[in-house]
């Protein structure tokens, strides 16, 4: 062996000394972000404390501020009322106690005396006057808007004593004050804008990176006692796998808004658990568009509900989950008929007949949004169950901005199929408040006066559960059979996934988060 | 050299001032506008119409064009209509996070191709050249969004050995050893493709370089292979080389789109999807300005840099 040889081969060994020497550091004097992830809670997860950290996938927005910010709502805000999950009889929150006046144009509310904004300020009944103005403002497209226009006066002279005067009776004023979230007028410009979120509840809002993550404190002077977490961190993980893959490997402790296949994997995966929102209602029905051709004939809309099978859909696309069913409620709501609930079930003979009569129908096109498993699912079902009975349908993928645009618009050539919410508050609230049921003007362009009266009938009365009210949830019950412009299929609720030591997690009737009493535990 | 320069500088204005036109023109045109998604699918049409007050979106196109161009000018690129932030401060954040992705995985590339381009033509062996080649051909088949989430779970719930996604919590500069973990992934799953198309290239250009005169002098004096390739081949194997590398940096920022979206990175793709997606225009247009301003500006250097580099370049140009 030469010198040169030799010179080499110590080079090459000297050079692999140096590189194991080099890993051997990065492995072990690095610390794992794996096991620095999962322990960031460790000490939290024995005592009083902790951080929980979230995903989601929905950013922050601020400019619709009393949409989709189930998060910020839920944690920073407190509203008047809250519903308990399977009722809707109201709870006291930010109002310990109300009286509404016979004739439903009075409602008197008093307000605790103990509460603050997270910058120090008292929370007075001008706040209350402050929150409702801004939420009946239409700029803000607050969804019951239009109850909170119906508020003509207040009377604010009580520092804890509210007293509003009506334009007219209202059904679902309880509704309003269980939605409408308390706000600060000092900062509610910044509020719009994404930079400040004031309220008085569990936990204060501290920062927002956006893209990726919402951050809150607890508050230490909430009234209804301080949160046992010291905070909570929301990431925004836009992909479903992605926040399953998350928590799954201990980064996260919660998941808002997973899809149904991954809680059911979840749920049945030990140290997790998937947890139904009770109280909450997703309703997915198939719209038509009364005035297309061949829908415009109400015998083809009835064969269409005859011809669906909802069992199918909920066994496949809903994993068994939610309830089928031919209206909107649920079984707590005063509009709820488990008879006229069964109205239409799967019989192709008898849809069959009512095209016979109704004559030939030229082909459909049903639209989904593109980009949502479960609308596709539906949507090739639906195809199927049509073509059973001899209606030959398209199906139409549309990205989820031109979606909305023709849903707004009124401007499908067919049929769709979408979500709708608000079934689980009082029946007027749905019928006046969500567009596609929204008398004067809807996606289905149906148009009717009994039907129009009907939803007026149901909503300007101040007492939901009376036998007027109930009187017009009949005739409204009726429109909606008879008519059939958005035909139910399947009811469900949403839901999240937690780690096994996450606690006592809780949420509003909108499905807003509430994280007050929940606390971490190591199991 | 300065007259040059200067002589190419309207073209580029010019093409900056039609990217404008286009992209405004362009995304004016795609049906649904950021009032649609901020509305909601419950909200009416009146609210919609409010919305678009507010917005600015109910003027004439024309005038919303100038407006915005004045802003661009002046440097006052507005707010996010969605996000609600300054411009500027959502892009600048994301293009940090893009650039370290980016740029992490462009080395992983670079290391990639260079251990297995070299490895294939020292060893010579049929097996390593076939698994080479096997990779090459699977890393550019298989796209990155199956990669990234096979990977994901892998070592990210299977083996929990790497985060599963996100960005740490303390952010990308506070501990660069829990910054690196994060990273792996991603710049990994966003470097395959390109380390395929490296390698094959390298390797390529190895075995021409193996084939030339100089290299049967060298083996005839007894230099081995390993020698003869790291320092003589590789030297001259490398110059095409670099100029595939450049073009691999424009698939990299693309590729980010989908990877940023699977592993929760925070980066331009991230931003620029979700801008298209909620029709944010005013964020929208400043992204695809910015693009075709960075090439322009590339175009430009590479253009000066050429003509200094040739004297017939300039010349003709001054005629």
């Amino acid at each position: 062996m030469n010198r040169r040889h030799r010179r080499k081969t110590r080079w090459q060994s000297k050079t692999a000394l140096a590189l194991v020497s080099a890993l051997l550091l990065v492995l072990t004097g690095c610390t794992s972000a794996v096991q620095q992830a999962r322990s960031e809670n460790a000490n939290a997860a024995v005592r009083e404390g902790g951080t929980l950290r979230a995903a989601t996938n929905l950013d922050l927005v601020p400019a619709t501020f009393y949409q989709g910010q189930s998060v910020v709502l839920g944690l920073v805000y407190d509203r008047l009322i809250d519903y308990h999950s399977d009722s809707l009889t109201p709870q006291p929150s930010l109002a310990t106690g109300w009286q509404v006046s016979h004739d439903g144009r009075t409602a008197t509310l008093e307000l605790r005396e103990d509460v603050q904004f997270h910058d120090g300020r008292p929370f007075t009944s001008a706040d209350v006057e402050f929150s409702l103005r801004t939420y009946a403002d239409p700029a803000h497209v607050g969804q019951l808007a239009r109850t909170a226009q119906a508020i003509s006066g207040y009377d604010t002279s009580a520092p804890h004593r509210i007293v509003l005067t009506l334009a007219h009776p209202v059904s679902n004023l309880f509704d309003l004050f269980s939605i409408v979230p308390i706000i600060d007028s000092a900062t509610a410009a910044q509020l719009f804008t994404g930079e400040k979120y004031n309220g008085t509840g569990a936990f204060k809002f501290t920062n927002w990176t956006k893209g990726t993550k919402v951050a809150f404190a607890a508050n230490p002077d909430y009234w209804d006692g301080k949160p046992r977490l010291d905070g909570v961190d929301v990431q925004i993980v836009p992909d479903a796998q992605t926040r399953t893959a998350q928590i799954r490997s201990g980064q996260l402790d919660l998941v808002l808004n997973p899809t149904i296949r991954d809680a059911d994997q979840l749920g049945t995966t030990p140290g997790f658990e998937a947890i139904p929102t009770t109280g909450t209602s997703l309703s997915t029905y198939l719209g038509t568009n009364v005035t297309a051709p061949g829908l415009a004939d109400v015998r083809v809309r009835k064969a269409i509900a005859l011809a669906v099978d909802r069992d199918r859909i909920q066994a496949e696309v809903f994993q068994g989950h939610g309830q089928t069913g031919n209206l909107p409620w649920p079984e707590y709501s005063p509009a709820f008929d488990a008879t006229k609930n069964k109205t239409y079930a799967k019989d192709p003979a008898a849809a069959k007949a009512l095209l016979n009569e109704a004559g030939p129908v030229p082909e459909l096109p049903l639209a989904y949004s593109a980009g949502d498993p479960a609308g596709e699912r539906i949507a090739q079902i639906v195809q199927a169950d049509l073509a059973e009975v001899g209606i030959t349908v398209t199906l139409e993928p549309k990205e989820s901005t031109l979606f909305l645009k023709d849903l707004v618009a009124g401007t499908y050539g067919g049929l769709w199929v979408t979500l709708h919410t608000f079934a689980q508050f009082n029946p007027a609230t749905l019928t006046v408040s969500a567009y596609p049921f929204n008398s004067d003007k809807n996606s289905s362009n149906f148009i009717d006066a009994e039907y129009k009266a009907h939803a007026e009938a149901a909503w300007k009365t101040s007492d939901p559960t009376s036998p007027e009210a109930r009187a017009a949830y009949v005739a409204l019950n009726d429109d909606l059979l008879e008519h059939l412009f958005l035909i139910e299929l399947v009811s469900d609720t949403g839901r999240f996934v937690t780690s096994s030591k996450v606690h006592d997690i809780s949420w509003t009737h909108l499905g807003n988060l509430d994280l007050s009493q929940t606390y971490l535990t190591e199991g | 050299m300065v007259r040059y320069t200067v002589r190419r500088v309207p073209s580029a204005v010019a093409i900056l001032v039609v990217a404008s036109v286009v992209i405004f023109t362009l995304l004016r045109l795609i049906p649904g506008d950021p009032a649609i998604f901020l509305a909601g699918p419950d909200a009416s049409p009146a609210a919609i119409v409010g919305i678009r007050e507010q917005l600015g979106l109910n003027g004439s196109q024309v005038a919303q064009y100038f407006t915005w161009l004045g802003g661009v000018l002046t440097f006052e690129l507005g707010r996010s209509v969605v996000l609600g932030g300054q411009i500027e401060t959502l892009i600048g954040a994301a293009a940090i996070n893009t650039a370290v992705l980016a740029l992490t995985a462009l080395v992983l590339a670079v290391l990639i191709a260079f251990v297995l381009s070299t490895a294939v033509v020292i060893f010579e062996r049929r097996w390593l050249t076939s698994l080479v080649t096997g990779f090459s051909a699977l890393a550019v088949a298989i796209p990155n969004f199956v990669t990234g989430v096979v990977l994901l779970m892998l070592f990210g719930v299977l083996w929990m050995v790497l985060p599963a996604g996100g960005v740490p919590s303390a952010g990308l500069a506070a501990k660069p050893d829990i910054t690196a973990q994060y990273l792996l992934l991603p710049a990994v799953v966003l470097a395959l493709p390109s380390a395929a198309a490296l390698t094959r290239f390298l390797t390529e250009s190895l075995r021409s370089q193996l084939e030339l005169p100089y290299v049967t002098t060298a083996r005839a004096l007894g230099i081995g292979q390993g020698r003869i390739v790291f320092t003589q081949v590789l030297r001259n194997a490398l110059p095409p080389t670099v100029t595939v590398l450049g073009l691999q940096v424009g698939q990299l920022l693309g590729g980010a789109v989908i990877v940023e979206a699977i592993f929760a990175w925070p980066g331009l793709g991230h931003l620029l999807e979700r801008a298209i997606s909620t029709r944010d225009y005013p964020v929208v247009q400043i992204l695809l300005l910015l693009s075709v301003a960075v090439f322009v500006v590339v175009q430009l250097l590479s253009d000066v840099i050429h003509a200094s580099l040739d004297p017939r370049v300039r010349l003709e140009g001054a005629r």
